[in-house]
């Protein structure tokens, strides 16, 4: 699983830097991309067209129905257009692997295939590589890709591709955008007003959390904390109930995890890629790679389907994912509503007044 | 498209920009179905765990228990009233003492008995009156006493019944009050989650008419290959001939 995830790491890294540029090996060789696949896959069918179609003529088939004759010039006749569904399906889940945020414990061949299909530096035939289309018996066809990254040929079958497809799973998982998943949960979990929600569905710059989760004193005052902003100066800042707010946004995360557990192979590339270790967003790609896909990670071939407990830790990491990353920024530092209470003063004179109001109000 | 497509694949530059058109759309496709999908399982699991239907009312008990019946605390304040027998008995005792008086007198001073007769009948007439208006005073006092009595737990009746208004009114308002309540805060739920399913139903929507259009587009590409695959069956025909 680790030499995977290098393999993969590697691949991402040598195909995102411009080091083979800088190759005179590479710069002074021949990069042959002319894999022709399709003229490779269709060069003899013309051919088993032609003697399928003499037997059915000449009466000369395997039966007197010639059964199999006519299924496989159907079979042939079909082929072009299974052929192009194929390779455009196929297309489509290796491109994955290029999302900035490719979660690298996917199968490293399909980044290399990737690469391949992609004509990246370093993949062509006088790389070694080779891809080649075979239209099997019985109508179904096959690619095949070989080449230095890959031990053994990477076999890819168009119905095997088909049915996944079909069932809404992916050859590759693709990682959530987590990033605008959050940022759309922050306005749907209930703690922000409809006004402070953009057009664009998101929180807009100056967005506050409603009164309501404000701790306030009984007189209805604000319970400011007061903090040291340097030079002996300080400002109050506003208190939030965090209990309140994660009772009140809970709901809706669960809502969220379980409509992302729907893809289980998705919350996988999610977890590695991002919740396992919090790792933010805002961290380099190339960071949160090598910070999350590591140990705590979770293994496509091993870990799917999802056992309980982990769909438990996932909620659960989620939750703070969300807390730390995305709803923190809204309950730190937040500078008073009261124009007055929002200005900065003289800390010690502050420390001063707060000891009085206390003497004062215990009649000390 | 990527630099050597063509070659790669093998194909005329329609087929490789079918190709890729066509992927894109296929994979913009799978976007939008697991978008779809994730949207349905997120507005399944809203609604089974939305709140269950409340009734803000079922904690409301009946205040019958504070009416009491107040009957076995009435009572007829004329039921003990005094007759007066014994102003009788006294009255006759001393009619027949003056009587006998006068008659002592009447023989001593040589009077007739005609004389005696008229004095035996002055003084009963006198006693008679006496009695009745002693009599009349008791049964006046035994009246007020009464009337008094009767006041007095009239006033009690009415002070019972005003404590026990009080309490069944203010039992009555907590109840409605704690429905009410309820019922607020019902609403108040009710109203976000269904804010946040009517959301999600609308995202749901809109994964549905991405995915529609993804596959529309992934059509018009695959469409534009189709004179394309002809080349291909027609290659494939001509050399098969």
């Amino acid at each position: 699983m680790e030499n995977n995830l290098n393999q993969n790491i590697f691949l991402q890294q040598f195909n995102e830097s411009d080091a083979i540029a800088y190759n005179k090996d590479f710069t002074s060789g021949v990069s042959d991309y002319n894999f022709q696949i399709l003229d490779n896959a269709y060069r003899n069918t013309g051919r088993v067209y032609a003697k399928l179609k003499l037997a059915i003529d000449s009466n000369n088939c395997q039966d007197e129905t010639c059964a199999y004759e006519l299924s496989e010039i159907k079979h042939l006749q079909e082929a072009p257009q299974l052929s192009l569904d194929f390779i455009s399906s196929l297309l489509a889940e290796l491109s994955v692997t290029d999302d900035p945020n490719f979660d690298p414990n996917n199968d490293f061949k399909y980044t290399a295939a990737n690469s391949i299909m992609t004509a990246k530096p370093g993949f062509s035939k006088s790389d070694g590589y080779n891809v080649y289309l075979d239209l099997l018996p019985g109508g179904s066809q096959q690619i095949v890709f070989t080449g230095p990254a890959f031990q053994e040929p990477l076999i890819i079958n168009n119905t095997a591709l088909n049915a996944l497809n079909e069932s809404n799973t992916s050859l590759v998982a693709p990682t959530p955008d987590i990033n605008k998943d959050m940022l759309r949960l922050l306005t749907e979990v209930g703690i922000f007003s409809p006004d402070m929600v953009g057009e664009n569905g998101q929180l807009t710059a100056g967005a506050k959390i409603t009164q309501e989760y404000v701790i306030m004193n009984p007189d209805g005052s604000f319970d400011y904390e007061i903090i040291d902003i340097g030079n002996g100066k300080g400002r109050n800042i506003l208190k939030y109930d965090l209990d309140k707010i994660e009772k009140k946004v809970t709901p809706f995360i669960n809502a969220e995890v379980a409509g992302l557990l729907s893809s289980e192979q998705d919350a996988v590339a999610a977890w590695n890629v991002y919740i396992s270790k919090g790792a933010s967003v805002e961290e380099d790609d190339q960071m949160v790679q090598n910070a999350n896909a590591a140990a705590s990670s979770w293994s496509y071939t091993e870990d799917l389907p999802l056992m309980q407990d982990k769909k438990v830790l996932f909620e659960k990491k989620y939750k703070e994912y969300f807390m730390n990353n995305y709803l923190k920024q809204f309950t730190t530092n937040q500078l008073p509503t009261v124009q007055a209470d929002a200005a900065v003063f003289d800390l010690a004179e502050a420390k001063k007044a707060k000891a009085q109001k206390f003497i004062d109000d215990n009649n000390l | 498209m990527p630099i050597g497509a063509g070659a790669i694949i093998g194909a005329g530059a329609s087929i490789i920009g079918g190709l890729f058109g066509s992927s894109s759309a296929k994979r913009a496709a799978a976007r939008a179905a697991a978008e779809k999908l994730r949207l349905t399982k997120k507005l399944n699991h809203l609604e089974t765990h939305r709140q269950a239907v409340i009734n803000p009312y079922e904690d409301v008990k009946s205040v019958a228990g504070f009416a009491t019946d107040l009957s076995s605390q009435m009572s007829n304040p004329f039921a003990n009233l005094g007759v007066a027998t014994q102003a009788a008995e006294i009255q006759m005792e001393e009619s027949d003492l003056a009587l006998a008086a006068s008659l002592d007198t009447m023989r001593a001073t040589g009077a007739g008995a005609g004389g005696a007769t008229a004095l035996a009948n002055a003084a009963l007439r006198s006693k008679k009156g006496v009695a009745a208006n002693i009599e009349q005073q008791e049964k006046s006092n035994e009246d007020k006493r009464a009337a008094g009595e009767q006041q007095l737990q009239e006033a009690k009746m009415a002070e019972q019944r005003r404590m026990q208004g009080i309490m069944m009114s203010e039992e009555a308002r907590v109840q409605a009050a704690q429905a009410q309540g309820k019922q607020f805060k019902f609403s108040a739920k009710e109203a976000r989650e269904q804010g946040e399913i009517d959301r999600t139903y609308q995202q749901l929507t809109g994964a549905a008419q991405s995915q529609a259009q993804a596959r529309a587009d992934q059509t018009g590409a695959m469409t534009g290959m189709f004179g394309s695959l002809a080349s291909i069956g027609g290659s494939l025909m001509s050399s098969g001939n």
